[in-house]
């Protein structure tokens, strides 16, 4: 609430970080497992001598850089654009906390990017062993950058000692911290075999070859088919109480639950029965499916991690609409026009009489002429609300959800919307505030559907 | 409307370091990020002509800019976190609401950015390919390249004047905004220091190309034609030379132009005076060195002596262009009193890796020197 609000049609703001994270992510986790997998497997093929597979791991690696430093690195600094303009108290609140876990993220970065680049430029002309070497500075510096990462973004989700200590370990070292480092390696293996199966169908023309391969990455993946169970369970055992809860009342998220459960289970399944016990059975048509299933397992892990954090953006600290979960009761007594930067100045710009003192008298909003109060209820919700709820149409629309509700139960939802939904954020304003923002819901609502049967009073 | 009711209150949190060491960090690495950032900004427009109108010399000198091009790009987006971390910890309160205003074109820059890359990658392939000939749609791919990286830095020249231009706000915002919030649609265009700024930028970008290209004939091009380093030595003096006379103009047409009076004072006085007088007549001194070369003949060391020059050059900018934004923001706020919640163990822990990272930087780089010693011998 400290800064102005991005209005983003149909779609909200914040859901622009959700698309362009998970973009991001589907490469991210190959960026660090298929590090892992061009040294370990440079280092058999140097040990053996075998020329096709070097031959083979080098076109690997170009690929790797194509699709990694370039989409993944943009993508990722994508996020940061996003949350930016999207959520910028969290982002504000994260920096502040953890510039120094970013700033060590980013060493690790230029580490990726120099060794990535010697690893596959100066093929062939470094001796086998500083090769390998450079590999394992690329392996070693992207698993890192996935550690530090995953400290801050389990932190948004378990908050931990934070609250209390407020210091950067006790923020960093969080309950979700060790799961998630889990889950996350799991899925860096497990989607990197995925990715190269996906290339190797493709690109390695020799049966022997392509069996070897399949055979060699059917043991990472299922290693990380298992990570990401064992994660998957301390992640659901470090949960609080409220992400559970979500889990467990969202018609959507139980269905995706058990959806990447079902993915998980199938890809290891099909992991052992087909690349780990018949390689052969390796075709473009079988890694294409494989590779859909990983993506579908990844997209939906990520959409369910961050679905069960509402109705924060970091636990206990920073509620989904921007605002300070601690500055709520203040909010409520001062009121939330008054209370926002911008919504402030916005007041005293259109609606100068009402300041009293140069502080919005909530009073006053009330004696507004009623066209004035549905604009005012506008802002209320466009600051207030505009986080989750796209407006007449699009992403969870309020004016869909409310559809033939009576005022008083427009009223009641809006002064204690967590009392309805836990998932949601307080109201966070004074009750003549929440009069106007229940004005101009009513004035967007959509009709109740005609036509529906319910039986006669007889 | 007063401008200064937009900017929200402090972090309760504080600064997790000292300002000065935020600020050093800030400028450090925006120095850093200029160097490859400035070969590329230039350097593939610059590519792109001498591709189409640079004869046989010119069309070589144009491959040899495009061909590091993918590693420069990687380099010079990774050295672009730290100042972008390093302003949204002390310039949270100005960086937010200025890019929020221009969320569209600011959020656009990732998708600009995307396909100018692939764009590169596509150009450089057909290099590899295709050789001198390079096929027409790739020509065209990489003059779509070319604009979108203007583009970008337009972008990012709006993006940062409108930080420090807290006076246009509430024009912007109650003119493009629905209920208060913004559409995310504004630009900084009625900004006088707008176009001189992105313009300068450019050309300061034309001296580093400048510069790029000594470094390269001199350190990378052994097996080209004996003509070439020649060539390259005056093109590059040419290319420069475009470039002083453009940081001259519009470092003028900035200064003199469009800084208030007060702000000019500040920077004419005092050991400021000597700061403003470095960074104007800096540019001067790897072009004069680009001359002596282009008279006596390159060797190594001088380009080396040209790179370091350039790279003062970038950091003298770096510095002013730090205290003027301070400067600008002064009558709004101080960002240099919020409180400081030091982070001891965190900082020590990063400046310990920072090290240890550089250490394993050069001997990767050791290495490759290595092996260029034991193949040339």
């Amino acid at each position: 609430m400290h800064y102005p609000w991005w209005y983003v049609p149909f779609l909200t703001s914040p859901m622009l970080i959700a698309i362009i994270s998970v973009l991001h992510v589907l490469v991210a986790h190959y960026a660090v497992g298929g590090g892992l997998f061009l040294a370990v497997e440079t280092q058999y093929a140097y040990r053996y001598n075998h020329r096709e597979y070097l031959a083979y791991l080098k076109e690997h690696a170009w690929f790797f850089i194509l699709i990694t430093v370039v989409y993944g690195a943009i993508t990722g600094v994508g996020i940061w654009w996003t949350i930016g303009v999207a959520s910028p108290l969290a982002t504000q609140t994260l920096i502040h906390i953890f510039v120094f876990g970013w700033a060590m993220e980013y060493v690790f970065f230029v580490l990726e990017i120099v060794s990535a680049f010697i690893f596959y430029y100066f093929w062939g002309r470094l001796d086998p062993k500083t090769h390998v070497r450079i590999g394992w500075i690329y392996a070693g510096s992207a698993w890192m950058s996935l550690v530090l990462i995953t400290g801050i973004t389990a932190f948004m989700l378990n908050s931990g000692q934070w609250p209390e200590e407020r210091t950067f370990w006790a923020g960093f070292l969080n309950p979700q911290f060790v799961p998630q480092v889990f889950a996350r390696t799991g899925g860096a293996f497990l989607l990197a075999s995925l990715y190269v199966y996906l290339h190797a169908t493709f690109k390695a023309k020799d049966p022997a070859l392509r069996d070897l391969i399949a055979a060699r990455s059917a043991r990472p993946a299922l290693l990380g088919a298992l990570l990401i169970i064992l994660g998957g369970i301390g992640w659901y055992l470090a949960l609080p109480e409220s992400a559970k809860a979500a889990l467990i009342a969202a018609s959507t998220l139980n269905i995706l639950v058990v959806l990447i459960f079902a993915v998980t289970i199938a890809v290891f399944f099909m992991l052992y029965l087909g690349p780990y016990r018949n390689p052969g059975w390796l075709s473009p048509g079988f890694a294409i499916l494989f590779f859909t299933f990983g993506l579908v397992a990844i997209t939906t892990g990520e959409y369910i991690r961050e679905a069960v954090r509402k109705p924060y953006i970091i636990y206990n600290v920073v509620l989904g609409n921007q605002v300070y979960a601690e500055k709520v009761p203040e909010l409520r007594r001062t009121g939330y026009l008054e209370g926002g930067t911008w919504t402030k100045a916005w007041v005293a710009h259109h609606y100068p009489q009402v300041l009293n003192n140069d502080r919005i008298d909530p009073a006053q909003l009330l004696a507004l002429p009623e066209e004035d109060q549905v604009k005012l209820g506008e802002v209320l919700f466009l600051y207030h609300c505009n986080d989750c709820h796209a407006g007449r149409r699009g992403f969870s629309a309020v004016a869909q959800l409310i559809r033939g509700w009576t005022p008083d139960m427009v009223r009641t939802v809006v002064e204690h919307p967590e009392k309805a939904h836990f998932f949601m954020p307080p109201w966070a304003g004074t009750p003549e505030e929440a009069e106007l923002l229940t004005k101009y819901l009513l004035r967007i609502a959509h009709p109740r559907p005609a036509g529906m049967y319910f039986g006669e009073e007889k | 409307m007063d401008p200064t009711t937009l900017i929200g209150p402090s972090s309760p949190l504080g600064y997790p370091a000292p300002y000065w060491f935020l600020i050093t960090f800030k400028v450090l690495g925006f120095t850093l990020h200029m160097v490859p950032m400035h070969i590329w900004y230039a350097g593939v427009l610059l590519a792109m002509l001498l591709q189409w109108r640079g004869g046989e010399v010119g069309r070589q000198l144009s491959r040899r800019l495009m061909r590091p091009m993918p590693i420069l790009i990687a380099l010079g987006i990774n050295f672009g976190i730290v100042p972008l971390l390093f302003t949204q910890v002390a310039y949270y309160k100005v960086f937010y609401p200025a890019t929020i205003l221009m969320a569209w074109p600011w959020v656009s820059i990732i998708v600009l950015l995307t396909l100018a890359y692939y764009g590169v990658y596509i150009y450089v392939a057909g290099l590899r390919t295709e050789g001198a000939t390079i096929a027409r749609w790739r020509q065209a791919v990489g003059w779509v390249t070319a604009a979108f990286f203007l583009l970008i830095g337009f972008f990012f020249s709006n993006a940062f004047s409108l930080m420090t231009n807290v006076r246009a706000w509430p024009d912007l915002w109650l003119r493009k905004s629905i209920g208060g919030a913004p559409l995310g649609t504004a630009l900084n265009t009625e900004d006088p220091t707008l176009w001189p700024r992105w313009l300068m930028m450019f050309s300061l970008a034309l001296t580093t190309t400048a510069v790029f290209i000594i470094v390269d004939a001199e350190w990378f091009a052994p097996q080209e034609r004996p003509n070439y380093r020649a060539a390259a030595r005056r093109a590059a003096l040419m290319i420069s030379t475009i470039g002083v006379i453009g940081f001259a103009t519009t470092g003028s047409w900035y200064v003199f132009g469009t800084w208030p009076a007060e702000l000019r004072e500040s920077m004419f006085r005092g050991p400021l005076r000597a700061l403003t007088g470095l960074t104007a007549i800096s540019p001067g001194i790897p072009w004069l060195l680009i001359l002596w070369q282009w008279r006596k003949g390159g060797t190594r060391a001088r380009a080396v002596a040209t790179a370091v020059a350039q790279v003062l050059v970038l950091a003298f900018n770096a510095i002013s262009r730090q205290i003027v934004q301070n400067a600008e923001l002064g009558q709004f706020l101080d960002v240099t009193v919020e409180p400081v919640r030091l982070q001891w163990s965190p900082l020590i822990l990063f400046l310990l890796l920072f090290a240890i990272g550089l250490g394993v930087v050069a001997w990767m780089l050791r290495r490759l020197k290595a092996i260029r010693t034991s193949e040339s011998g």
